[in-house]
């Protein structure tokens, strides 16, 4: 009975806040395929997860750790003869891209562009937690934190121009 | 050209709303909770259960060789197999208890990458070298099958015997140990890369050069193998 309440409960919070796992999904996967297998990692991650969440920090702040942590544990298999890193990239498809303003849709195909840990710095950054929660999120200094996101940000801000 | 104001595209950022006219409902949420997990520490605990599966398998056909040849003196040998059978499946089921736990609750991302690859280094390899094994095991176990049938007993072996079977056993191996440790490479890579980004380290990018030997290599291997494979073959059909 109870585990049933703390079952109906988490579905309802995950129904409430998931718009943190679609964000996360868009930057990380190109492909819907991808970011459907993303998006049910990231929810059996945060069921595995939930019995640690203590209720300290807000839900959306936990949320965002997981589901970052496991999109960066995420990795590609390799192909059955070739290393499929070698393949060709995929574009970005656009229909994926719901009706989201033209200016959010550039933002998303440039943060793809970045490296696994630059995206999650990024993300932290855009939803404006500080440079000490980034800092303890990644396991770096906050002075690291912010050398990077200075690289980050004259990077991003070149991707951009040339998408526009 | 006209300079980009981040500030402003984060400020448009925060009132995006479109997904909110795309959620998923509790039930497509439900469907993903009956899912599996496809997270490397998943891939690391299903190759060792399968594996200790494949060598129960192997370990019960060798009780049937070990009734059938209870009076012969090739029982030694048998028995010995299984013996090792035995300690490969306690090692294998000592690993799985090692494995660090799937979960992403671990709030440094540093760390749990660093357990995984960890994990990987330290422990794991040595366990698919045990998993190759599986192979060896497979073909020997063939092997006393083929003789039971053919001579009643386990024969005296002569020098060609101990050629091709102990080719074959050998390449068995080989190429086992060669599939698994390429095959959890490749993944291990991926998270040794996102470590290295964390720590700045210069990222070893493979160039195109690099990656056109490795392609060759594989072509190499496996051509090696097939030839191996047809000189096997041909040895059987016209001995």
């Amino acid at each position: 009975m109870a585990h049933e309440r703390t079952h109906q409960h988490f579905l309802e919070l995950i129904h409430r806040h998931q718009s943190i796992i679609h964000k996360i999904c868009f930057v990380y996967c190109k492909s819907r395929p991808d970011r459907e297998d993303l998006q049910q990692e990231i929810i059996l991650q945060l069921w595995k997860s939930y019995p640690s969440f203590q209720g300290n920090a807000a839900f959306s702040t936990w949320m965002y750790r997981v589901a970052l942590n496991t999109a960066i544990n995420q990795t590609k298999r390799p192909g059955l003869l070739f290393d499929s890193s070698s393949s060709p990239e995929i574009p970005y498809d656009p229909s994926n891209f719901y009706d989201l303003s033209e200016e959010i849709q550039i933002l998303y195909r440039a943060i793809s562009q970045l490296r696994k840990v630059e995206k999650a710095i990024i993300l932290l950054w855009l939803e404006e937690k500080t440079y000490e929660e980034i800092a303890e999120s990644i396991g770096i200094s906050v002075k690291n934190v912010s050398v990077k996101l200075v690289r980050i940000r004259t990077r991003l801000a070149e991707i951009i121009q040339k998408l526009q | 050209m006209k300079a980009i104001d981040l500030d402003s595209i984060k400020a448009a950022w925060k009132i995006e709303r479109s997904f909110e006219d795309h959620k998923l409902s509790e039930a497509d949420i439900q469907g993903f909770l009956s899912g599996k997990s496809k997270d490397i520490s998943q891939l690391f605990r299903k190759g060792l259960i399968f594996d200790i599966v494949l060598k129960s398998v192997v370990g019960v056909s060798l009780i049937g060789v070990f009734f059938l040849l209870r009076a012969n003196q090739s029982i030694i040998l048998v028995s010995s197999i299984l013996m090792l059978i035995l300690w490969a499946i306690r090692y294998q089921w000592l690993m799985i208890a090692r494995i660090p736990k799937a979960t992403a609750s671990d709030p440094v991302f540093r760390t749990s990458l660093e357990n995984k690859v960890k994990f990987y280094h330290q422990h794991f390899r040595k366990s698919l070298y045990v998993g190759a094994l599986s192979n060896s095991l497979f073909i020997l176990s063939g092997m006393l099958y083929y003789f039971y049938f053919k001579y009643g007993e386990i024969r005296q072996f002569t020098w060609d015997d101990y050629l091709v079977f102990g080719v074959t056993i050998i390449i068995g191996f080989a190429l086992g140990a060669y599939a698994q440790i390429a095959h959890h490479n490749f993944q291990v890579k991926q998270l040794e890369s996102c470590l290295k980004e964390i720590d700045e380290e210069s990222m070893s990018a493979l160039t195109l050069r690099e990656q056109r030997i490795k392609k060759r290599r594989l072509i190499l291997i496996f051509l090696l193998a097939l030839i191996c494979g047809l000189l096997l073959l041909a040895f059987f059909i016209f001995k």
